[in-house]
């Protein structure tokens, strides 16, 4: 295993420091020691230095990261675990070391065009229209819902277009295997069919951030204006195409990691939340989030995503004026969390609450 | 041991506690066996791999901890208790193989009872999980070291912790009211309901400062307080050390500030001109007083009339708050000392007739017999009778041998030397980091006979001398 001078600068200086041990979802979720950026760059530091293999426990280790950049937003000097933590997965696939699960994932996307190997949802319409593409993104296809969020956009009048043959953005396949060849193809792919529009309005966050920096970032051309979903929600409320009416409800809001960090998008969802009721906050909010769930670790580890989307729970029902109502824009998140939902709380997508008050 | 009774031992110990939170996996022996501890770090640098412990558990609770403690003292196996691994004395090292028994699904917060001001929680978890529950709820634990986010509620217990406000709020064992500890034996025991009593000796005293070699600590309820209305901070500058130990004490007769920090001169010279911004020369003190409104200003009053006595310069606010707003920025890499250097913190503490004098000698001791090495040094908590001396020894990476037995030796002899000299002019082995394996071996050059007493309460308490061996010179 290769590692760039910068990664090898990265993991050494995380290897022997704890400061981030207190944010990392897993971790917290586990209580597994592994299950740090410090335990993660102690191994690879050790594989680095051919004091051992980059074995399958080793690999293992760096799945188990969400690479939701919680431990980097806590790092005053900027040290970046999740940038290791992508080429490590990106070395284990040169050194053909990928684990059984990755690989049935990526046969997956082969067979299916998605890791999940979920069939053609034929109940995903084709709408024809204008010149904005509504991009639902692999995971609310395979695993999410997206109607009341395309109805809240009929009701605004927004003329757009939702396609049955939707490309793959390339975001799970950039989880999976990092900077690798094939990520970047099915990205240029995708490019393509997005340049033949002038706006793309991204449901999922997920989608979003690759395309607003992984394509630069690996030099895939896009010309398309990317908006994510809550920012262009919250443009109609304000441009009043949505006349939405305050009900006086209390919200609470589970920022998408990728929203609050990646992309640096925090308050959209809160004017939108504030336009239709009270935004009540948890005590770690906006780019302190806390990852509540990745879709793509489902399929590998459950067990410990379903204690991720518990503990968000947690620290709902223990925000300072206990939550009644929590509202997300990801749709991992929001896949998870309602499968853990307490029965005294109450979880939408922020497109219901729209969809509510208007 | 023989593969089949590895078997044996494995599969009795993931009955114990579910065969998920029983690991032999290497990421998982590896991960818990280097700490913050120097000697680990260099060792991992070297790229030699540190002695590791043969089954990495977690148990979720006292009953299964004790269901644990029953195995290894059935088979003999040492146990090795781990917080979060944030140690610096190597106290959460398996030296000696066996068990590491990590503590971290113990995370559980019970209870924050407002009415006994107090959190009931796991002690796996990290203190800055109770800060946030008791945040969330307008109160604040106001223990904050710069370890704050990395380490757990027992691993501060095991070792003495300390925070930068413990001047008016106390070490960790005073912010402790009950524990559950199990027993070398498997026993679940409870210490008394109050910290203050006159029944008997204090149990939770026993056990705190213990390292984990007379049991392990389960549960605990850690003190909360009222956020303070007013925290106010002021900068000083003092042309001598002498001055400021005189102002300090003074000081502390009249009333108790949170935070009293006095950087000797080549302290303020590097960090402090780094991360605060303060560039003349002298020593760096900074002090906050905090609590009801009223009484911060009435403490201001005080503390600008003693200081002037001193003729401490006043640097106003901006120093002070830039201190507390940076006060764990100084630890993380980058900004702290970091391997190729070898290093460490010489921590002590002696009653104000002896402070100075210690300082002086270590210094001396340190730059005379190690002239390859710096000394810099601040003083960190403050109490009416003395405070303590945060000493460190810096050798920059090009003077630190690249053989790791030549480099394992210089750093043993370096500590060697300081601590005898802390030890010959009134000081103590240690003042809040612990003992472990780094220091354990002069435990008996500080108490001499009175070692026979933790001798004697080990012995009882753990026959078969299971519990973490060779930390605390036990």
């Amino acid at each position: 295993m290769q590692f760039s001078q910068k990664a090898k600068e990265h993991i050494d200086s995380c290897r022997f420091c704890w400061m981030c041990h207190h944010v990392c979802p897993i971790g917290n979720a586990t209580g597994l020691e592994r299950n740090t950026a410090r335990a993660r760059a102690l191994g690879l530091s050790l594989v680095a230095r051919d004091a051992i293999e980059y074995s399958e426990d080793i690999i293992n280790n760096v799945y188990e990261c969400t690479l939701c950049g919680g431990c980097m937003t806590d790092c005053v000097t900027g040290w970046d675990p999740v940038m290791f933590a992508k080429e490590a997965r990106l070395g284990a696939a040169l050194d053909g070391k990928l684990p059984e699960y990755v690989m049935t994932m990526l046969k997956n996307f082969e067979e299916k065009g998605n890791i999940y190997g979920a069939d053609r949802n034929e109940n995903i319409p084709e709408i024809k229209g204008g010149d904005i593409l509504f991009f639902l993104g692999e995971d609310a296809r395979a695993k999410g819902c997206a109607k009341v969020a395309v109805d809240v956009l009929k009701a605004a009048g927004v003329e757009f277009t939702m396609l049955k043959d939707e490309p793959n953005s390339g975001y799970s396949m950039d989880f999976l295997l990092g900077a690798a060849a094939e990520a970047k193809t099915v990205m240029e792919t995708c490019a393509k069919t997005l340049n033949g529009y002038k706006t793309v309005v991204c449901y999922d966050p997920a989608d979003a951030k690759v395309m607003k920096r992984e394509y630069k970032e690996y030099g895939v051309d896009m010309n398309a204006e990317v908006v994510t979903f809550t920012e262009f929600l919250a443009g109609l409320i304000k441009d009043g195409r949505l006349n939405v009416k305050n009900c006086g409800e209390e919200f609470t809001v589970q920022d998408s990691t990728i929203l609050a960090r990646d992309l640096e998008e925090t308050e959209p969802i809160r004017e939108i939340l504030s336009a239709c009721g009270n935004v009540n906050e948890m005590l770690l909010n906006r780019e302190h989030t806390v990852l509540a769930g990745n879709l793509i670790m489902n399929e590998y580890m459950p067990d410990v995503m379903e204690k991720v989307a518990q503990r968000r729970w947690f620290n709902a029902e223990n925000a300072p004026k206990k939550a009644t109502t929590v509202v997300t824009s990801s749709v991992a998140d929001y896949a998870l969390l309602a499968t853990t939902k307490p029965e005294d709380m109450e979880l939408l997508k922020v497109e219901e609450v729209v969809a509510k008050c208007l | 041991m023989t593969d089949f009774l590895f078997d044996v031992i494995a599969t009795e110990l993931e009955d114990a506690v579910g065969k998920e939170n029983c690991s032999t996996r290497s990421i998982d022996k590896i991960t818990h066996s280097v700490d913050y501890f120097w000697l680990s770090r260099m060792w991992a640098d070297r790229g030699l791999r540190m002695p590791e412990g043969d089954f990495i558990v977690a148990p979720k609770d006292a009953k299964e901890t004790s269901a644990v403690l029953k195995i290894a003292n059935y088979y003999k196996i040492p146990v090795t208790t781990w917080g979060a691994g944030g140690g610096t004395q190597g106290g959460a090292i398996p030296v000696c193989g066996g068990i590491v028994l990590d503590t971290k699904r113990m995370n559980k917060i019970y209870d924050v009872n407002e009415q006994g001001m107090y959190i009931e929680c796991g002690t796996g978890s990290i203190y800055k999980h109770i800060e946030w529950a008791a945040n969330e709820r307008g109160y604040a634990t106001m223990h904050y070291p710069s370890s704050l986010t990395c380490s757990t509620v027992g691993g501060f217990l095991a070792h003495r912790g300390i925070g930068v406000s413990s001047t008016k709020y106390g070490k960790i064992d005073d912010m402790v009211l009950q524990m559950e500890v199990v027993l070398p034996n498997g026993d679940i025991i409870e210490t008394s309901p109050a910290p203050k009593h006159a029944a008997g000796p204090d149990l939770n005293q026993i056990f705190i400062g213990s390292e984990g070699t007379l049991g392990v600590m389960t549960k605990a309820q850690m003190r909360i307080y009222e956020q303070p209305e007013s925290r106010q901070f002021r900068g000083f500058l003092f042309q001598n050390m002498t001055d400021a130990f005189n102002a300090g004490r003074e000081l502390l007769q009249k009333f108790k500030p949170s935070v009293m920090r006095l950087y000797d001169e080549a302290e303020t010279a590097t960090l402090i001109k780094k991360i605060v911004g303060v560039e003349k020369k002298g020593a760096f003190m900074n002090v906050a007083i905090e609590g009801v409104k009223e009484m911060v200003e009435l403490e201001k009053k005080i503390l600008l009339e003693t200081f002037a006595k001193y003729n401490a310069e006043d640097l106003g606010s901006e120093y002070g708050e830039k201190w507390w707003k940076e006060k764990i920025t100084f630890f993380y890499p980058g900004h702290m000392m970091d391997i190729p250097q070898c290093f460490g913190t010489m921590d002590t503490i002696a009653p104000y007739d002896k402070i100075e004098k210690i300082y002086w000698a270590m210094k001396e001791a340190i730059e005379t017999n190690f002239p390859q090495a710096r000394f810099i040094a601040h003083f960190s908590h403050w109490y009416e009778w003395g405070c303590m001396i945060y000493d460190r020894f810096i050798v920059d990476g090009d003077k630190v041998p690249q053989d790791p037995h030549e480099a394992f030796r210089l750093h043993q002899e370096i500590w060697n030397c300081g601590v005898r000299t802390a030890l010959a002019n009134g000081g103590v082995v240690n003042d809040h980091h612990g003992v472990g394996i780094k220091l354990g071996r002069l435990m008996k050059e500080q108490y001499g006979p009175a070692m026979q007493v933790f001798e004697g309460i080990k012995k009882q308490l753990d026959p078969n001398g299971i519990m973490n061996p060779f930390k605390l010179g036990l």
